[in-house]
């Protein structure tokens, strides 16, 4: 087990980067997740801790040491990739000591950690068959135990989750959740669902545009989004348009566009007159006769979730807002019912709609 | 109703599959029952039926020997062919440029242009006066005057160049089955380059490969143009020498008796090539 840090790395294509100046430490048995939208450059950061795409700058090291140089077969790193990218040519049993062979370990020891290594992944019955003869999830549990086979340094996953229904992708995190805590092993997994990265993440790396946007523990990043983008991508927020009226002590009053005035917090520099957005998590929203930072909309849809119910109503003025409510809720208005939302100030975050 | 437009349906394809066969099956079997004649005089073909034509091919050496050679330049053909097509095919399926498939269509479209046309280019590109001969020569100060046509060297460059575009085209539709994570997944898991190719190129790629070479084979066996016109004459393969024995000689049976041990060679070589397949796969497998 060793630790990961990134350096300054960059990844440019002819005129395009696409990854840019990321700067990252990973603490030994750290499971981190890079997080962000498709083209962010998650997978190109990963492949560049492989040794699959070489940088166009700056470093990477594991446990302290520069690996640059080093082929991928050097570097001694487990990964699972988003295809499993398993050999069809060889079964399950082959498949899990192929690392193995390669370090040209002893056959015993090579047949006693194979065995290991089925036993962690539960996969026993199927040593002998060949990869084209197993489900999506089976495949998915043989690469990770051939990732893991040699015991490597650090855990690389692509995506590896993707191609799963929801139902046994959900099986699958706590299985590699289970797994990686087990062993302790350093891990990056990459991933566009913010839901998995909520579930496997010791800490979230967002991505965005090849930069690190934001980095930080699941708690932090849906608590203190630092930008539009991340309240956005990590959960979701309801957005209301407006403009600054007046600042003080980090309260800001906002007016906005349907003539509300309402107070939220401010997160960045920001002056009157400013244009802004202000985010609202929908289970921050309560239905309450106030007057005070209130909103009257009007009730459009609900959907029962189990845990939740959530309503899909209208502001007036125009736009939709999402409102959580516990499931336990006495009351749930009917469509067309006029109500009115309230929440703190604290928990409306207001940004400047200019990025920067 | 239905069920009417669906007998005609069944009956045009019946028909069309009844016509094919008629029109491979007869002409072979005037063809087999010819080679079994005797040939009385030039031209003249007997009627007892006998396999004394096949006896006296099997019964002289020269005949073996120009069988030997059509299998040996066709297999030393092979084998170049391989050499070139496999790493062409392998970066065309492994370039993710747009450019590929213009490159494969260019490809496509010079495998339509004539033999003729394209050995004659050859021609004069291997000749005694032509920039190949001419620059060994000046590169060995006149001390390698080496000859590519007219010869074995020339007849199997000819026949490389004949069976090129196909070998690409074919190994680049195998290669590209084979997705690019598997070597990442080879490189990442400790496997050098060689031993990605080793242990999970080579045993993925083997079949598609072997058909390929089978193909160029079959070809090659049966290549006349490339072989006459490049060997100049002075190389004798199975086609050639039918088609001498043809217009020469004019003794169609014994013609008839050579063309079918031709095509029993290369169904024999492809039986063959294709029961060593498992064997060669399950030893590639044990790395």
């Amino acid at each position: 087990m060793s630790s990961v840090s990134l350096e300054r790395l960059s990844k440019r294509y002819r005129d395009t980067d696409v990854v840019r100046d990321v700067d990252l430490d990973i603490a030994e048995g750290e499971l981190v997740v890079l997080l962000g939208p498709s083209g962010c450059g998650k997978t190109t950061t990963l492949r560049m801790i492989a040794g699959l795409v070489q940088p166009s700058s700056g470093h990477v090291r594991i446990g302290g040491e520069r690996v640059d140089p080093l082929p991928p077969r050097a570097r001694n790193i487990g990964m699972v990739f988003q295809d499993y990218a398993l050999f069809p040519n060889m079964p399950v049993r082959e498949n899990i000591a192929f690392g193995l062979q390669e370090r040209r370990v002893a056959r015993e020891r090579i047949e006693a950690r194979v065995a290991e290594m089925l036993a962690l992944t539960r996969m026993q019955p199927f040593a002998d068959r060949y990869p084209a003869e197993l489900s999506g999830g089976q495949q998915q549990r043989v690469a990770l135990a051939r990732a893991l086979a040699y015991e490597p340094r650090v855990l690389l996953m692509d995506e590896p989750l993707g191609a799963l229904d929801q139902r046994l992708r959900e099986d699958m995190q706590r299985e590699v959740a289970r797994i990686q805590k087990s062993l302790g092993i350093t891990t990056v997994f990459v991933t566009h669902d913010q839901q998995e990265a909520m579930v496997l993440a010791d800490r979230i790396v967002v991505m965005n545009a090849g930069r690190i946007e934001q980095l930080g523990t699941p708690e932090e990043l849906y608590a203190n989004p630092r930008s539009l983008f991340i309240a956005d991508f990590v959960g979701r927020s309801n957005r209301l348009h407006g403009e600054v009226r007046e600042l003080a002590d980090g309260i800001v009053r906002v007016g906005l566009r349907n003539g509300l005035t309402i107070r939220a917090r401010s997160t960045t520099a920001m002056t009157v007159g400013n244009a802004v957005v202000c985010t609202i998590r929908p289970e921050k929203l309560r239905i309450a006769d106030a007057t005070d930072n209130a909103i009257p909309v009007t009730m459009r849809r609900r959907s029962f979730m189990g845990a939740s119910v959530d309503l899909t109503v209208e502001a007036e003025g125009g736009g939709e807002m999402l409102v959580r409510l516990p499931a336990t809720t006495a009351h749930v208005p009917i469509p067309g019912e006029r109500l009115v939302l309230a929440f703190d100030a604290v928990d409306c975050l207001c940004f400047s709609e200019t990025p920067g | 109703m239905i069920g009417r437009t669906r007998h005609v349906y069944d009956a045009a394809l019946v028909g069309a599959l009844i016509a094919s066969a008629l029109l491979f099956l007869v002409p072979q079997f005037f063809f087999i029952r010819q080679s079994l004649l005797p040939n009385v005089a030039p031209g003249v073909v007997g009627d007892t039926i006998s396999l004394d034509n096949y006896r006296e091919i099997v019964a002289d050496p020269f005949y073996w020997s120009v069988f030997g050679r059509t299998i040996g330049l066709s297999a030393a053909s092979v084998a170049m062919g391989l050499l070139l097509a496999f790493p062409t095919a392998y970066l065309l399926a492994r370039m993710a440029a747009p450019i590929v498939r213009w490159l494969i269509v260019l490809l496509l479209i010079s495998s339509f242009v004539s033999v003729v046309v394209k050995v004659l280019g050859l021609s004069l590109l291997l000749g005694t006066d032509g920039p190949v001969v001419r620059t060994l020569g000046a590169l060995s100060f006149g001390f390698w005057n080496v000859r590519l046509l007219h010869n074995d060297v020339g007849v199997a460059i000819g026949l490389v160049q004949y069976t090129l575009p196909l070998m690409v085209m074919i190994l680049f539709g195998v290669i590209q089955n084979v997705p690019p994570s598997l070597e990442d997944a080879a490189a990442v898991h400790g496997a050098s380059d060689w031993r990605t190719f080793r242990r999970v190129l080579l045993p993925l790629l083997w079949p598609g490969t072997l058909a390929a070479a089978l193909i160029a084979f079959n070809m090659n066996m049966g290549a006349f143009t490339s072989a006459v016109l490049l060997g100049g004459g002075r190389v004798l393969t199975v086609p050639i020498m039918i088609q001498r024995k043809i217009v020469l000689e004019t003794d169609y049976p014994n013609a008839a008796a050579l063309a079918l041990l031709l095509t029993l060679t290369v169904v024999a070589v492809n039986l063959a090539a294709l029961k060593a397949r498992p064997a060669a796969i399950a030893g590639t497998r044990a790395g």
